[in-house]
């Protein structure tokens, strides 16, 4: 006998939908948008056929799931992760900018709270390696601020960090596969 | 219907089972596990045979095409492919071997009792 779906059973069902696709955030979007949809009609005539709850228990956890699915789509083995490197390249600047910007004000700070009226072009380093020499102008204590911007050693840190935090070598290895695969003319 | 089915021994044979079964008919996910309970293998879930299908899909042997439904969205109907069909017979076949050289072993009679060793 076919199981009517009510409103709530739409929710249990969406979030299981939901949950899986933000596990899958690896796949290309439009292989996760696809396997979003089939899961969710799946789920759907299941739900129809046995009622929501045994449909659900029946597709399993669904970190497992999402499991099977990337390898299914990205192979056996270690596998690159795009949240992480892109939550490692969101992320990382903000803070940089932040203690960078802590650095530069509090040597302006030191300039005023030796002398509150200030004139003339303070010039400081930045921080070793990580940051351009930030040059502070001041006119009766009111300071203008230039420079300060990333030095090329700390864009490539954080380059690298986000191939690191990503795993983003393993994208190559597919690559390779590929070329190894290809016949030769 | 039977249960308690080794899930290894289930997990090698899978993607043949559903060469198999998509070569008879062409079918959609949910489809596909009716049927695969319909000849007694209840305790396949539904949580293996979706991404079974995704890996058949990725590897070439099974391809699929939207249809429309009446009780809701378009459905994802799989079919085997050319390089499918090839997987099934060479498939079959090393089946066919390994339980016939299988089962000659498990048919050998064997003391009712442990023996000694010497």
């Amino acid at each position: 006998m076919p199981h009517s779906i009510t409103w709530i059973d739409r929710l249990r069902i969406e979030r299981v939908v939901w949950t899986l696709d933000q596990r899958l955030y690896d796949l290309p979007r439009r292989s996760r948008i696809a396997k979003r949809r089939e899961l969710r009609d799946n789920i759907l005539v299941a739900a129809r056929d046995v009622g929501t709850s045994p449909a659900l228990r029946r597709l399993g956890d669904s970190r497992r799931l999402a499991d099977e699915y990337l390898t299914a789509e990205l192979g056996e083995g270690p596998r690159h992760s795009w949240v992480a490197a892109i939550l490692f390249g969101g992320t990382v600047p903000l803070l940089i900018n932040y203690f960078l910007g802590e650095a530069a004000s509090a040597y302006g700070q030191a300039i005023t709270a030796t002398d509150p009226n200030a004139t003339g072009t303070f010039v400081w380093g930045g921080v070793h390696h990580l940051q351009e020499t930030v040059t502070y102008t001041f006119t009766q204590g009111q300071a203008s601020i230039t420079g300060g911007a990333w030095t090329p050693v700390c864009w490539a840190l954080w380059i690298l960090g986000t191939v690191l935090a990503g795993r983003l070598w393993r994208l190559l290895s597919p690559v390779a596969r590929q070329r190894r695969a290809a016949p030769t003319a | 219907m039977t249960s308690g089915h080794d899930p290894q021994l289930l997990k090698g044979v899978l993607s043949l089972l559903l060469l198999h079964m998509l070569a008879e008919q062409e079918s959609y996910g949910y489809e596909v596990v009716q049927r695969l309970q319909a000849v007694g293998l209840a305790d396949v879930l539904e949580g293996t045979v979706y991404p079974a299908l995704a890996r058949l899909e990725r590897e070439g042997r099974v391809t699929a095409r939207l249809v429309s439904s009446s009780a809701g969205p378009a459905r994802k109907y799989y079919r085997p492919t050319a390089a499918g069909y090839a997987a099934l017979v060479t498939g079959t076949a090393t089946w066919t071997r390994h339980t016939a050289i299988v089962n000659a072993v498990l048919t050998r009679p064997v003391p009712t009792t442990p023996t000694r060793g010497s």
